[in-house]
């Protein structure tokens, strides 16, 4: 009896000391085949053709169990914790996401070797952190910045109508209230719109929640009472509201997605978007985009509460308590997480966790005289070390989001006042965290 | 006494429909009707998909109360059956035309039959994105090409209104389906005899009189089959509403296959989404009965076989 | 001479507003045909470019990894998944359909229209309601991601389907033929290849097709069970295009004409047989 467990401490004991090598041994894992589930999907796949790579230096090899999108993956993730069927080591995970797997990946505390996470922005790493258990290992972050389109800020005639009209300088968006008034000011429905958002799902969920918190509210109180049917709530949501009603965003709003909002602005008509990272490449690509070369960009506005918009989310990877081989997992995602790997995913337009990556990829794209990428990397590495935070980790977080988003889409259509529809969201989200013990 | 002792080659006859049956039972006991089972138990289940221990949570009949008693779900399920009746008859009248035009045509009539079918060839999910695309209210190609031709200058938006949102999943179904109907009608319409029709001819009636009073009742037998054929498989209509709309907004486009997906999945509550998929289950099951029973009747009409 | 010319005419006529009607209701999904060789900033633009300005391949190199920097999709795995599957199943859910139909049209037993409106509404149960028990019992026995994991399935999705069609083939075919084949000193095995199935063949034919653009295109089952190469088939492929905030929809339409392109031919190859196997099949059973 005593020895098993002597041998599983004196492991877990040695475990930091085998991986605080920056590089794996060559042939450490000789023979070993490791079982992977990536998220698949354009952006992501450079990554992969490292694998090759550490395959060559430990002797393992690495078989891709599945790669599929984000959402997909998470339907698949659950099934294998219905079915019981996690046979595989490294997962790709996220943020938002991972709350709702309780126990099945491990704590990489101590796994990952302790000066190896210090390199890591460390918001980026206590945003992967849920019940003090560090349960992923942040690759690449999402966060929204504010694009606009560059020549209708130099435009004079602009700058003099705006100045007449709402007594104040034309220039990119510092607060919510100003982004709202540019906003209504470009807008020339059905040919030209103000800026759009997006109106369904987790998105406006997430949209919402991060005004929410700009303007001085917040989702749940110490107790985990929802209060976001509060006074900054109803403000917030006249902000969505206020913009439909006037035609500063396109009447199908409430039916846009991420590609709807990023294809729509690269379409060149729109003016304002607030938008993650991964466009900004797109946006200034002549081939995919009519607004390439016209594309400023500016930190997201401050909501009214002083605090700017920062709702954010990191793509991850994970290790399951159930892998048989943990050291070879630590070592594959160490090394797709480590200096060179975040360079090549940095190169590509991600944002990544290493705050040395930030600083050399925006020297790299200067060298190389894209300004704009740069600027795109200047601007959100800032805000990704200031402002980010993460929805509430929590595991009934998209339970939660289901009931706000379509209370959220009656109020802006006008079926319900915010304040009504608010007040349902809390009564049925106060419900799901009954049901899941949060609340006594 | 002798008629009790069945000769050997009786009971091997009165065995031989089983046994050839035997395979198609021994599949969908396998793939749909253990299944079944399985989530007929959970349905009585507290079960959420993120904690498999929550399976053996008995807690009777409260999902079906819980269920019964929710608004949502029961807006969901009356608007699901008016998806129904109204795509399903949409794609009849469509079919019917399209068979009767095509009927007229014998040179280049195969070419014809396989566009016709062109739409057969997209997997609904594919068609859920094509039309998510072409009714973008701002850069989508409906609102460009109604811009162009100068029928309106508004976007309108076809995903969101109230009324339009109902009438762009509707479009997306028919427009996937119409094929299954027009290629039966069709299939109906080549198997018709011609003296009946040449003899009203010759009576004097009119080609209104013959489509009224002949060639209709003929085809509907060939309709009911596509009715009940296409109530089969209805819902893989999840795929196209789950990417064009989702069910919203606010509710506007909900269906009952996006809210089981919804709970079962996203919010992980499985033990409820089942019992909401029993309801539907029991709403395919009316569907396909009634024209079922339509169809043996059509049968008896037309004096066949059945 | 007028009469004939003036019918030709007319044929001539119908013919061409019917051609042009087809193409108008085809429009959609050419659109989205079209869409596969151009790129994204002029397909989704306003005001519209109703002109191709590029009308390329460009998409297709991307896919196959012929482009610079690009990452190629797996399609040709993906390709000989769903031809592997979509084939298979549906050649054994019609042999099982023939010996399902065969019993429904030939033999007279108990229950016999409870058991076949019984296998009709095994049809009716949504795949969605279906994905997470099948997925737990694949799991158990290891089906999951395999070819024979889907082939099962959308065997037992097409069987309902094809009995009922092969069921009223066989009807039509006399009994008398297969009992004079069987005085002749035929076995009843080979009373029914040698007489039965040679005249049943177009109705099998068009079972077939229906089977097979049904488990070419299906997309709610596969996503759940298929996870890696192994088994994932081009419907599942179509997701590549897509990441959590962008979508490639250009791309996703290239991909869709590779996936279309052969079940046309498919389609357009079996067409004589597909209404004259519906024409007797169907309705008189």
């Amino acid at each position: 009896m005593r020895s098993p467990k002597l041998k599983s401490l004196t492991c877990a004991a040695l475990l930091p000391l085998l991986l605080s090598g920056t590089s794996a041994l060559a042939g450490e894992f000789d023979g070993y085949t490791l079982r992977v589930k990536l998220i698949g999907g354009a952006q992501y796949e450079p990554l992969y053709a490292e694998i090759p790579k550490w395959e060559e230096m430990t002797g393992a090899k690495v078989e891709v169990l599945s790669r599929k999108n984000h959402f997909e993956l998470d339907r698949e993730i659950k099934q294998d914790i219905a079915a019981g069927t996690l046979d595989w080591c490294v997962g790709s995970n996220h943020t938002s996401f991972a709350p709702q797997y309780g126990n099945i990946y491990i704590d990489l505390n101590g796994v990952v070797a302790d000066d190896v996470l210090a390199e890591f922005d460390t918001l980026a790493i206590k945003n992967s952190t849920v019940n003090e258990r560090l349960v992923q290992l942040p690759r690449h972050s999402d966060v929204s910045n504010l694009f606009y389109k560059k020549s209708l800020y130099e435009d004079q005639a602009n700058k003099d109508a705006f100045k007449a009209k709402y007594g104040y300088d034309l220039t990119p968006p510092e607060t919510f209230d100003q982004f709202k008034d540019q906003a209504m000011f470009f807008a020339n429905a059905p040919t030209f719109y103000g800026t759009q958002y997006v109106g369904k799902d987790e998105a406006i969920t997430g949209r919402f929640y991060e005004m929410l918190v700009a303007n001085g509210g917040a989702l749940f109180d110490e107790n985990w009472n929802p209060t976001f049917n509060s006074e900054a709530g109803v403000k917030t949501v006249m902000w969505f509201k206020e913009l439909y009603d006037s035609k500063a965003v396109p009447a199908g709003v409430l039916n846009y997605l991420w590609d709807d909002t990023g294809l729509g602005f690269a379409s060149g008509t729109v003016a304002l978007n607030l938008d993650w990272a991964g466009w900004a490449a797109f946006f200034n690509d002549p081939a995919n985009s009519k607004v390439a070369g016209d594309v400023g960009l500016v930190r997201a506005p401050k909501g009214t509460g002083g605090k700017r918009s920062g709702w954010a989310g990191s793509h991850t990877f994970s290790i399951t308590e159930t892998c048989d081989n943990k050291e070879a997992a630590a070592s594959f995602i160490t090394f797709l997480t480590d200096h060179d790997r975040q360079m090549i995913e940095a190169r590509k337009g991600l944002l990544p966790t290493r705050t040395q990556v930030w600083k050399d990829v925006k020297a790299e794209f200067e060298a190389a005289g894209n300004a704009f990428q740069a600027e795109v990397v200047d601007t959100y590495s800032k805000s990704m070390a200031e402002d980010a935070f993460t929805p509430p980790l929590i595991e009934p977080w998209i339970e939660v989001s289901n009931e706000i988003w379509p209370q959220l889409q009656a109020a802006i259509l006008g079926e319900k006042t915010p304040q009504e529809a608010l007040d349902q969201a809390a009564d049925a989200a106060r419900l799901i965290m009954e049901d899941a013990g949060y609340i006594q | 006494m002798a008629r009790k002792r069945k000769s050997p080659y009786k009971t091997r006859q009165a065995l031989t429909p089983y046994l050839l049956l035997s395979p198609a039972f021994l599949v969908l006991l396998f793939v749909v009707a253990l299944p079944l089972l399985f989530s007929l138990y959970t349905s009585f289940t507290g079960y959420r998909l993120v904690r498999p221990e929550s399976l053996w949570s008995w807690v009777g009949t409260r999902n079906y109360e819980r269920i019964f008693a929710d608004v949502d779900f029961w807006i969901a399920f009356g608007r699901t059956i008016l998806f129904l009746a109204i795509a399903l008859n949409l794609e009849f009248i469509f079919g019917l035309g399209i068979a009767l035009l095509i009927n007229r045509i014998t040179w280049g009539q195969r070419t014809l039959r396989t566009i016709m079918m062109f739409p057969m060839m997209f997997s609904p999910i594919l068609v859920g994105y094509q039309f998510k695309f072409i009714f973008n209210d701002n850069i989508g190609v409906l609102n460009n090409a109604l811009q162009s031709l100068g029928i309106s200058d508004a976007a309108t938006p076809w995903l969101v209104d109230r009324h339009l949102a109902m009438f762009s999943i509707i479009f997306a179904e028919v427009w996937m389906s119409t094929s299954v109907f027009a290629i039966l009608l069709l299939a109906g319409l080549f198997a018709m005899p011609r003296d009946p029709i040449e003899a009203a001819k010759v009576d004097g009636c009119s080609p209104l009189q013959v489509f009224r009073h002949i060639t209709l009742p003929f085809l509907m037998p060939f309709a009911f089959i596509a009715m009940t054929i296409r109530s089969l498989d209805v819902a893989r209509a999840y795929d196209i509403v789950d990417v064009m709309t989702g069910g919203g907004p606010a509710g506007r486009t909900e269906l009952l296959w996006t809210l089981i997906a919804r709970v079962g999945y996203d919010n992980s509550r499985m033990g409820q989404a089942n019992a909401m998929a029993y309801v539907s289950i029991v709403l395919s099951i009316a569907f396909t009965y009634y024209f079922f029973t339509k169809l043996v009747a059509a049968r008896r009409y037309m004096g066949g076989a059945a | 001479m007028d009469g004939p010319l003036k019918k030709r005419v007319a044929s001539v006529a119908t013919w061409i507003v019917t051609f042009l009607l087809m193409l108008v209701i085809c429009l959609p999904g050419l659109w989205v045909m079209l869409t596969g060789f151009r790129p994204n900033r002029e397909v989704l633009s306003k005001p519209a470019i109703w002109i191709p300005e590029q009308f390329n391949l460009n998409n297709f190199a991307k896919i196959f990894g012929f482009g610079a920097e690009q990452v190629a999709i797996p399609v040709p795995a993906y390709f000989t998944n769903s031809l592997v599957i979509a084939l298979t199943s549906t050649v054994i859910a019609l042999i099982i359909g023939m010996s399902g139909g065969y019993a429904f049209a030939r033999f007279r037993f108990p229950f016999k229209n409870s058991i076949f409106l019984g296998l009709m509404l095994s049809r009716t149960v949504p795949g969605i309601a279906l994905s997470l028990p099948v997925f737990m019992i694949w799991s158990r026995i290891g089906l999951i991601d395999t070819k024979l994991g889907m082939i099962i399935v959308y065997t037992a999705l097409n069987i309902p389907f094809t009995i009922w069609l092969i069921d009223g083939f066989f009807r039509q075919v006399p009994k008398e033929m297969s009992e004079a084949a069987q005085v002749d000193g035929c076995t009843r095995w080979q009373a029914f290849w040698r007489v039965e199935f040679p005249l049943a063949k177009s109705g099998i034919a068009s079972a077939g097709i229906f089977a097979f653009l049904t488990s070419w295109n299906e997309y709610a089952l596969a996503s759940q069970l298929t996870r890696s190469t192994d088994s994932k088939t081009l419907p599942v492929g179509l997701m590549d295009f897509t990441a959590q905030f962008t979508i490639d929809w250009a791309g996703m339409s290239a991909m869709a004409v590779i996936i279309i392109i052969p079940a046309l031919i498919l389609t357009f190859l079996v067409q004589k047989h597909l209404i004259a196997g519906l024409t007797f099949g169907g309705v008189k059973g």
